[in-house]
């Protein structure tokens, strides 16, 4: 069993393919569900975001996870498999848990440090489990990723920064001012960006806004919007002895607010600071403005500056995010690999023993004239050279757990043994005996069942236990 | 008791300099827990000079605000009580990054200045002059931090008017955080000053100082205390804040040190702890 990914991002996939593809949390269950109706396939887990969409699977068999994940994804954006495939990629193994892991730590992130996808992960993990599609592995799983994406966020800087223009400039503003409190903003023209820097404000506190436009009706349409007050254009500068933050993103050919304008304010004002962010090209505010004691002002290409070298703050602070998703990792890859062991050892005495059996029936026949105490020995023997063979591989296997070679051991015992369900033909005609005897042979094998593997020590799956420790995050 | 009391203003040495590192890092990691630490190791090492100045003041058998090396550990220990009570009024963070290296090197000369306990000259035994000395360091205390604040005011607003944004976002205190603190600091410590001032000026008529009003300590307090005033009254009138009222604080505090390293011990005739 390994864990499998497979999904598409805003690295893989145009917007267009990622909105078709995106699930809601009733989806998301249902996909899961769809995904646990394979054979082979232990757990699942469905992850969507506006810049992701991914299944995580527990499977037996890669390749066939990957299939079906496809096959699921391709039935939901109604596109053809072969047009999806270039679009998508899968992982599996070690290499899938780190995606999680990096996923979970926004490393993967369109921005890289951004708060949201840790919340989102937590969202998409607890669907799941709730709709009793995780279990032992993914439960482990998914909240050593959440842990990592927190650890992070509170042992780097990478969220720190803000790397947006319209973020950055209301993050200026409060290091002139502190926080909001009675501030009045002042919002000149019109604008995307504006419009969005003054919903960041209202969101740190700005109560007041005051907007202002040549035409007073597209003041009036844009105070509204953002719950403000339209002020007409003529008493502009008698605004900015209120105004204590001026957004400009006016048409207007020339400067619109310019340094003795300001001087003058200024001096009512009592010479508190007026942050001035000019958004405009051609620029609005005389970049003479920035001479004025307390008074500042950035302009796009300042903000934009402020922004690259945030980046290039959150990228530092990457490196060390790796490192610590790589220390999480190593700490469930280790977990995983002892727990993969168990069940395979299980499974190796359960095959084994299932042939013993089944053989000394087909034999039944012509033991028949065996004493009952002969009939015992014979027991006795086959269950001894049983015994003796598993020996030595049980032993290997045990000692590898929770090394890197690990997977190898069990992947070959599983192949060779044909213990994933396909491949050996014990003898065609005894198959069903057989697998009528597995059942009965568990307590056969029962001296390898995990009494204390590490199963034991993982939270088990329920709508209980989908809750996490801290809702905080 | 004098040995303890040494030993005590080095554990209070030590403790600053501890705090000054855990405020640098407090400075480059931004971890909040930090900056509490910082404080808990500063207040640790106020507690211990506190002690050491009880004791120092017990073997001699005076406040100890007698000749360079008490009025220096006093002065230090003023400041950093200022310090603290500021920012645990108003929890601006920062200023101890200032402040703990300024009471370390106040501490060092302290120290480079030692000298035994010893009884008071008689001249010096009065409540007056007592009076006069702690008030005077209180409103020391207040306008060391106010200094500290306009210096890292004019730091960081260089630095945003620049757009050098990286060294200052969320690693220093808000412009308008500093320009609370050095108002405040300053209005704190002017009527202190102001107070130590009048006592110092009765106690030399009583005593019969001849001269005292052309010695270099008095002008220059006269002049230290004006600046405070005019820019008071300034903030009340006009909204004088930010860069000028740094410039205020920073001047303020130039003219302090000078009074203490140069007026005192080289142009003065009658401030005896000048060493």
């Amino acid at each position: 069993m390994l864990v499998v990914v497979t999904g598409i991002s805003h690295k893989t996939a145009p917007l267009e393919l990622r909105e078709r593809l995106a699930l809601d949390d009733r989806a998301a269950v249902d996909v899961a569900r769809g995904l646990l109706a394979d054979e082979g396939v232990g757990e699942a887990v469905a992850l969507s975001t506006c810049n992701r969409t991914e299944l995580y699977v527990y499977a037996s068999d890669s390749l066939a996870a990957r299939q079906a994940a496809l096959r699921l994804l391709a039935a939901k954006a109604d596109v053809a498999i072969a047009e999806l495939e270039p679009s998508v990629y899968s992982y599996s193994g070690d290499a899938a848990i780190a995606h999680l892991f990096r996923v979970t730590a926004s490393l993967d992130s369109m921005v890289v440090g951004e708060a949201q996808i840790v919340a989102q992960m937590k969202n998409a993990y607890q669907q799941a489990c709730t709709g009793g599609c995780t279990n032992v592995v993914f439960n482990r799983l998914f909240r050593a990723a959440l842990e990592t994406g927190k650890r992070v966020r509170t042992e780097t800087s990478i969220g720190e920064r803000p790397v947006s223009v319209s973020s950055a400039a209301v993050e200026l503003a409060l290091q002139v001012f502190g926080k909001f409190k009675h501030h009045v903003v002042l919002i000149l023209g019109a604008g995307e960006t504006s419009e969005l820097t003054a919903t960041h404000m209202r969101a740190k506190g700005i109560e007041q806004m005051l907007v202002s436009n040549r035409t007073f009706e597209s003041a009036e349409e844009m105070a509204y919007r953002v719950g403000g007050t339209a002020v007409p254009w003529e008493d502009l500068h008698e605004h900015l002895v209120a105004a204590d933050i001026v957004i400009s993103s006016t048409s207007a050919p020339h400067f619109v607010v310019t340094r003795e304008h300001v001087e003058r304010a200024m001096k009512v004002r009592r010479h508190r600071p007026i942050f001035f962010i000019d958004i405009a090209v051609p620029r609005d505010l005389d970049p003479e403005i920035n001479r004025v004691d307390s008074a500042f002002l950035y302009d796009i290409d300042d903000l934009r500056q402020v922004v690259e070298e945030n980046r290039g703050e959150r990228e530092r602070a990457a490196t060390l995010a790796e490192e610590i998703v790589a220390d999480e990792l190593a700490k469930v890859n280790a977990w995983l690999r002892s727990l993969e062991v168990v069940p395979t050892i299980a499974g190796l005495r359960d095959t084994i023993e299932g042939i013993r059996l089944a053989e000394l029936e087909r034999l039944g026949g012509r033991l028949g004239d065996l004493s009952d105490a002969q009939r015992q020995q014979v027991e006795m023997l086959t269950n001894s050279i049983v015994n003796k063979i598993l020996h030595l591989p049980t032993v290997r296997m045990k000692e590898a757990a929770g090394s890197q070679e690990c997977y190898q051991y069990v992947d070959a015992v599983r192949t060779l043994f044909g213990l994933n369900g396909s491949g050996v033909d014990v003898s065609a005609d005894d198959e069903e005996t057989l697998a009528g005897l597995r059942g009965d042979s568990a307590e056969a094998g029962d001296e390898t069942a995990p009494a204390a593997g590490p199963d034991e020590a993982a939270p088990a799956c329920g709508p209980d236990n989908c809750r996490l420790d801290d809702e905080d995050s | 008791m004098e040995r303890t009391s040494v030993i005590l203003l080095w554990v209070a040495f030590l403790l600053y300099g501890a705090a000054f590192a855990v405020f640098l890092y407090h400075l480059f990691s931004k971890r909040e827990s930090m900056n509490r630490l910082g404080l808990l190791i500063a207040a640790g090492g106020w507690a211990a000079q506190t002690v050491a100045l009880i004791l120092r003041g017990v073997a001699a058998g005076h406040a100890p605000v007698v000749g360079a090396y008490e009025s220096l550990a006093v002065a230090a220990w003023a400041i950093v009580t200022v310090y603290l009570l500021l920012e645990w009024r108003t929890g601006v963070k920062a200023v101890g990054l200032y402040v703990m290296p300024a009471v370390c090197i106040f501490l060092g000369l302290a120290w480079f200045n030692y000298d035994a306990p010893s009884a008071l000259l008689p001249v010096l035994k009065s409540d007056l002059v007592v009076l006069h000395v702690t008030v005077i360091l209180i409103s020391v205390g207040c306008f060391f931090v106010a200094g500290g604040a306009g210096l890292i005011y004019l730091i960081e607003e260089t630095q945003l008017k620049r757009r050098h944004t990286v060294p200052v976002i969320g690693r220093l205190p808000s412009l308008a955080t500093l320009d609370r603190l050095i108002y405040h600091a300053i209005l704190f410590g002017l009527p202190f000053l102001t107070m130590g001032m009048v006592a110092g000026v009765i106690r030399a008529e009583r005593w019969g100082v001849k001269h005292w009003y052309i010695d270099a300590t008095p002008i220059l307090s006269v002049v230290v205390w004006a600046l405070y005033v005019v820019f008071v009254y300034g903030h009340m009138r006009a909204g004088w804040r930010g860069r000028r009222a740094s410039y205020f604080a920073l001047a303020g505090l130039i003219v302090l040190l000078f009074i203490r390293f140069v007026a005192e011990p080289y142009l003065g005739n009658f401030h005896t702890y000048g060493g």
